[in-house]
């Protein structure tokens, strides 16, 4: 069965660093996933360069199936050497699965990655093989529905380290605080962030180390198809709905007009909540049959200011979506529970709203960013304008 | 029983529905007419080009600006229950 892999991550940078030394790739290829993440030696701009090149290269090469010698042997070859400290080093771990949860994982001196089965935290079988004189483990993968794997630079494990706690985060801890936050639902871009929360705060908002934490997360596929405003040809409205409502795991409409005709389709009567749950966002309605209905294009931009957030690998606020508001009720079926979206975008325009910041052109602009922040999560989108 | 529907579409939002539906749920309230008054939400009524929000009472439109809800709803609401 082919499962979805959802993947996030998010960076605290070095106290008084601009840039990262640590640094995620992800890339796509065929069937397969790989992820990597990399530490490169010291802070700021040497280690970014180093991690950016270490994580690119190895990246690239095992998503196109190069062997892990060759790949090493590239990368020892390419890495500017430090002139200080006369090494060219970084560490790096690479996830390589594919849509049945089958693939490997290989480690260079980060901290080995944790696996969580049945939240459970356990640890993967891991074998040594030497390449280029480096001491490489390389553990298979078999990832079952729900399944994540964390990974992390040494920043983690040095959390708190000399502040807060004698000698760091330890693993044993890590994998206990993984427990305790753990649910089946949360994604892996909200593992990744509450890890790093944490670490954070172990650190007193300084860390004294760039730390990472990337997810990967393995479950099944969900396909939702979202409604945007009424088509331009009024007499084909029953075919248009018909094909949105075909084939949908969950089903979205967005906006006043085309709920009227959803519902008018379906011969049911569109109830209107008056309850404002957040004071941005309009009011929901509810038609039976359809799992969520909100208004247009303010939810919309509310959602896209969600979408950001949620993308940044900055930001630390949680990455679960408890609110019911319709922006947030939107942002958690589609960031959280979607792993296909398909936008049906209707070009109808209500000669109401023109001059309005709420026209036609707005939400065009809006349903394109959104799409593309969908893509960047991972999801797989399509657009069709009716 | 009085039905009064206030649009809550896009148009109507930034126009101030919010404002709108909070004063009547306050007014109803005041009032004590809460068994009387079936308070509702709809989507865009198809008249956004109207100066206010669009609110309907038992089937009449009207267009109103959230500075106005008192004496509508005194005018228009009240009247119908007495």
């Amino acid at each position: 069965m082919s499962l979805f892999i959802d993947f996030g991550y998010t960076s605290l940078n070095h106290f008084g660093e601009e840039l990262c030394g640590d640094k995620v790739e992800y890339a796509k290829n065929n069937d397969y996933v790989t992820l990597v993440l990399a530490d490169g030696l010291g802070s700021g701009v040497k280690a970014n360069i180093l991690s950016t090149l270490t994580s690119k290269i190895l990246c690239t090469m095992v998503s196109n199936n190069v062997s892990i010698n060759e790949c090493l042997e590239t990368m020892v070859a390419s890495l500017p050497v430090c002139k200080e400290r006369g090494v060219a080093y970084s560490t790096f771990t690479v996830v390589h699965i594919n849509h049945e949860g089958k693939g490997f994982l290989f480690e260079f001196d980060n901290p080995q990655a944790i696996y969580i089965h049945d939240g459970k935290c356990l640890d993967l079988e891991r074998k040594k093989i030497t390449v280029s004189g480096k001491d490489v483990y390389q553990s298979d993968l078999n990832l079952k529905d729900n399944d994540f794997i964390v990974t992390m630079s040494d920043g983690a494990i040095h959390a708190g380290i000399g502040a807060t706690l004698n000698f760091g985060w330890e693993r044993e801890d890590i994998k206990k605080y993984l427990e305790s936050v753990y649910d089946k639902n949360m994604s892996a871009k909200a593992i990744a962030c509450s890890l790093a929360k944490s670490c954070n705060d172990l650190y007193l908002d300084k860390p004294g180390d760039d730390t990472t934490i990337a997810a990967i997360k393995i479950r099944k596929s969900l396909r939702v198809h979202i409604m945007v405003g009424p088509p331009v040809d009024k007499s084909k409205d029953e075919y248009y709905i018909s094909r949105f409502l075909k084939d949908a795991d969950k089903t979205i409409v967005c906006g006043g007009t085309s709920s009227t005709i959803v519902a008018r389709y379906l011969n049911k009567p569109i109830e209107v909540d008056l309850t404002y749950l957040d004071s941005d966002v309009p009011p929901m309605g509810k038609i039976e049959g359809i799992d969520l209905v909100t208004e247009g294009v303010l939810t919309l931009r509310k959602l896209l200011e969600l979408s950001e957030e949620y993308l940044s690998i900055v930001d630390l606020s949680p990455k679960i979506f408890i609110k019911k508001d319709g922006a947030t009720r939107l942002a958690d079926m589609l960031f959280i529970e979607a792993s296909d979206v398909d936008f049906y975008v209707g070009q109808s325009i209500n000669a109401a709203h023109q001059g309005l910041p709420i026209d036609i052109t707005m939400k065009l602009k809006l349903v394109e960013s959104l799409a593309n922040n969908l893509k960047k999560m991972g999801k797989n989108v399509t657009l069709n304008y009716d | 029983m009085v039905k009064v529907t206030v649009c809550i579409g896009s148009s109507c939002h930034l126009k101030g529905s919010r404002q709108v539906v909070e004063e009547l749920q306050y007014l109803i309230k005041e009032n004590n007419v809460g068994d009387e008054v079936n308070l509702a939400g709809a989507f865009c009524m198809g008249k956004c080009q109207e100066k206010g929000v669009n609110v309907t009472v038992d089937g009449q439109h009207y267009s109103i600006l959230p500075e106005e809800v008192k004496q509508f709803f005194n005018d228009k609401i009240l009247t119908k229950i007495k």
